[in-house]
């Protein structure tokens, strides 16, 4: 019987926590009963929700499973790096269950939500104003809003928003809106969605939208012409801005050649290269590495420390894990039949995997880097909570694939 | 036709996140040493400050470097400075203190994978094959000169003394007050010159010729030396334009006679003595302690009148002072150069071995039939020709002089290099060396062979 727990994903899982926990708690001197205190908290988070989606049939076990391992690894990087960080992100996750709740039930139970394209978009565009007016700078960008202490980003909600929108325009009846064709109106709101991105500099999210956008268009869009036509805007409007905006300009060349400029432009990514440098293919270990050498080693940098502590290979497996967790969701999209739930669910599902490869991809120098998180692992609450809806809604829609297939 | 779509999109992910794997591998592959040890990694040195670096110390245990409170101590200032280098965090670590440094940092070595627990507070030490007091000896014996000197036992490959002059202080204090002054000299004090210093090998080269002349069977020929000879349109003199007249093959090289050689290397022509070269070690490199430079021979091919001049180690010849001693130590050790080492062991603090150097053959140049011949014509030099000052009662010493031309011919009178190698005792070699001293425009005859005698005497006599 003890065995079969450990074979199964949940006893891995539980073992691992254990494992990493117990590990950051004896490494440091003297020992800080917070970290298994965190520990703790996160297994019991793990194994109750994982129980509850398999015991009340709530559809799909294992994208939960995979989205727990991932907070696992992020949460022992936190509390390795500064466990107040640990800490907070656990009070996050908490919360982020509580949203995943209530939006899968939300989900699940209630239907209209194909027929609110204006109030989503009216919706990104308040936060967008907000944001612009009363937001304030961090790192660069202006996308923080500050309220009672706490900061939060309100682009981690519009990037839902912006799904959900084209998901209803893309499989609803649409009126006409100027005597547009159908596919260029909606070419025309998403391109406001990326136009106010530009205001805030966040270069990241707009890769990201530009990605999405193309993806989805190309999907339900049958007239290829126009699909072509959107790919040479999104290429016609990156190459004019990389050839006039200093700050893309600056990026892009420090992408090509970090190592001429390393005390300032390169500054970042070639602390990322060292980090992952002295990793190796196994790691240092962990508690054993520097990543406190990494700038926003917790957020957009975590993968670098989490290579240079677990290794090339723990990093190879953070991007298998987050595979399985597409391949499982492009699995529940093809259960959907057509309409706007399909469309959602795979609007949410490559918004997770091209996050994933624009952030990765940024830190090994893959590509230039642009700031954005890491889905599950980077901390902070927005991106945390933005996260557990849109699995929410995955969850619920596998539910609903489930009752369909029956 | 949705679901297609949808498939060939997820096709599309796999192939982005295969490429992110792909990427990260190809780093750590190929890019990894580079990246960290770019001089802006804090971690090179954040590494070290927890770490109290290891011990560095002579054959017999005589301690020649070590920690203490952060600082790199040198007992015997710049005696060792071309040979265990520096350790400063400005200018970055040199020589033994580069090529060893995981190891006089506790990583590294034979307990690597077992060492999990992270208890690297302390580093290893290394013990050298450098004999302290021959280096003493031989540092003192080279005075203020211009000039290096190599000892190596032929039979192992271990370096016993590697002297180059000017030196310098190699502690971190000196280093600052004085680095400006010490790249911008003119005498280059930072050139390790035993092992990096290029310089035209005169007549030492002869063993190469010889070697090439005993296999083409060119050894019981006959000379008749006037003194001059020319070839093409060149005229070439012996050393003093003495004229020795008839002489046999051993005769010619005792006295080092240009008349023979460059007559020997017309008739072997540039392609045979390139060969021959190579054999021994020119145009090639190995791994070895510290960093050395590559020997050269003639890039191109070219007359009788070159041939002639490269026969007699002029021309576009360079070898350092390493690459003559190990020439050497081809004749001296049956054929067989043995690969030349530094550093034979390290051990941890509980004196357990972490790193063991055993001696392996590098190189063999020629058989040890030849060899035999060759070894006789540098008894012969000794005992009777140009290398007398070398010779030792009661020991049997084998060498080659050299006077070698060089930049400043026409120019400057008198800046020849000098050089001497040679090893004894013959018929059981323990010690093979290398005396070189630049510019110095005596004859290594007359000034090269006494130190070379005195430092296989200083050897030998222990």
């Amino acid at each position: 019987m003890k065995a079969t727990l450990v074979k199964k994903p949940i006893g891995m899982l539980v073992l691992i926590n254990l494992l990493a926990f117990l590990l950051l708690f004896f490494y440091r001197k003297p020992h800080n009963l917070q970290i298994l205190y965190v520990g703790g908290s996160i297994m019991v988070l793990n194994v109750i929700t994982y129980s509850v989606i398999v015991f009340l049939k709530l559809g799909d076990e294992y994208l939960f499973l995979i989205a727990s391992m991932l907070i696992t690894v992020g949460v022992v990087m936190l509390c390795r790096l500064n466990y107040t960080l640990g800490i907070a992100q656990v009070g996050w996750y908490l919360a982020s269950l509580g949203v995943f709740y209530v939006t899968y039930i939300a989900y699940r139970y209630i239907n209209f939500w194909s027929n609110l394209k204006w109030l989503y978009f009216a919706l990104s565009v308040a936060l967008y104003i907000l944001t612009l007016t009363v937001g304030v700078t961090i790192n660069g960008a202006k996308n923080w809003i500050v309220v009672g202490g706490h900061s939060f980003q309100p682009v981690e909600v519009i990037k839902v928003l912006f799904i959900f929108f084209l998901a209803a325009r893309l499989t609803g009846n649409n009126k006409k809106i100027l005597n547009l064709p159908e596919n260029y109106a909606t070419a025309f709101f998403a391109f406001i969605f990326i136009a106010f991105l530009l205001f805030q500099r966040e270069w990241g999210i707009m890769l990201l939208f530009f990605f999405c956008y193309i993806t989805l268009i190309y999907i339900y869009d049958s007239n290829k012409l126009f699909v072509a036509l959107n790919v040479l805007v999104c290429t016609v409007v990156g190459v004019a801005g990389a050839l006039t905006m200093h700050h893309i300009a600056v990026r892009i060349h420090t992408w090509k050649n970090p190592w001429s400029d390393i005390s300032n432009t390169g500054y970042q990514i070639t602390q990322s290269l060292f980090a992952i440098a002295a990793g190796g293919f196994f790691g240092t270990g962990i508690g054993m590495g520097r990543p406190d050498f990494i700038p926003e080693a917790h957020s957009d940098f975590i993968f670098s420390a989490i290579c240079e502590e677990m290794g090339v290979f723990g990093g190879v497996a953070v991007i298998l894990l987050y595979l399985i967790f597409i391949y499982r969701g492009i699995k529940i999209v093809l259960t959907l039949p057509k309409g706007f739930d399909k469309c959602a669910a795979l609007g949410i599902t490559i918004m997770f995997a091209f996050q994933t490869f624009i952030i990765i991809g940024g830190v090994i120098k893959l590509i230039p880097l642009t700031g954005i998180t890491l889905p599950f692992i980077s901390s902070g609450g927005s991106s945390l909570v933005s996260s557990f809806i849109s699995l929410g809604v995955l969850q619920a829609m596998s539910a609903r694939g489930n009752e369909h297939g029956k | 036709m949705v679901n297609k779509k949808i498939i060939k999109v997820l096709m599309f992910i796999v192939f982005l996140f295969v490429l992110l794997i792909g990427h990260l591998t190809y780093f750590i592959v190929f890019k990894k040493d580079e990246v960290s040890q770019n001089s802006h990694n804090k971690r090179l040195w954040a590494y070290e400050e927890d770490i109290v670096r290891g011990e560095i110390a002579d054959r017999n245990g005589i301690v020649l470097a070590f920690s203490k409170e952060g600082e790199r101590i040198y007992n015997y200032n710049s005696l060792y400075c071309h040979v265990i280098g520096y350790n400063s965090k400005i200018y970055g670590k040199t020589n033994i203190e580069s090529k060893f440094n995981s190891l006089l940092l506790g990583r590294g070595g034979l307990t690597e994978v077992f060492n999990l627990s992270g208890d690297g507070k302390v580093g290893y030490d290394l013990t050298l094959t450098i004999d302290h007091r021959l280096q003493h000896y031989a540092y003192g014996r080279l005075g203020n000169a211009n000039g290096s000197i190599v000892a190596i036992n032929p039979q192992t490959g271990e370096v016993l003394a590697l002297v180059s002059k000017p030196d310098f202080d190699p502690s971190n204090a000196v280093l600052i007050k004085k680095w400006t002054e010490l790249t911008e000299n003119s005498n280059s004090p930072l050139l390790a010159r035993a092992t990096s210093g290029l310089y035209p090998p005169g007549s030492t080269f002869k063993i190469i010729t010889s070697a090439a002349a005993i296999e083409k069977g060119m050894d019981n020929d006959m000379y008749s030396d006037t003194g001059s000879v020319i070839i093409g349109n060149t005229a070439f003199y012996n050393y003093g334009k003495k004229a020795n007249g008839e002489i046999d093959f051993k005769k010619a090289f005792a006295l080092s006679s240009n008349f023979a050689f460059c007559s020997m290397g017309a008739a072997l022509t540039s392609p045979t003595l390139r060969d021959m070269a190579q054999r021994f070690g020119f145009d090639k490199t190995f791994d070895f302690d510290i960093d050395f430079s590559k020997s050269a021979f003639a890039a191109k091919d070219t007359d009788e009148a070159g041939s002639a001049a490269l026969a007699i180690g002029q021309g576009e010849t360079l070898a350092t002072p390493l690459q003559m001693a190990l020439t050497a130590c081809a004749v001296a050790n049956d054929g067989v150069i043995m690969k030349p080492y530094i550093v034979q062991k390290a051990t941890n603090k509980n004196g357990n071995l972490v790193y063991e150097k055993k001696p392996q053959q590098l190189y063999k140049p020629i058989t040890s039939e030849v060899s035999e011949k060759i070894k006789d014509l540098m008894v012969e030099t000794v005992k009777t020709g140009t290398g007398k000052n070398a010779g030792i009662r009661n020991i049997s010493v084998a060498g080659k002089t050299g006077t070698a031309e060089n930049e400043l011919l026409g120019k400057e009178n008198n800046k020849e290099h000098a050089w001497f190698v040679g090893f004894a005792p013959a018929d059981d070699s323990q010690i093979v060396v290398a005396v070189m001293l630049e510019y110095s425009g005596g004859s290594g005859g007359e000034l090269c062979a006494p130190i070379a005698r005195d430092i296989i005497n200083t050897y030998l006599k222990k």
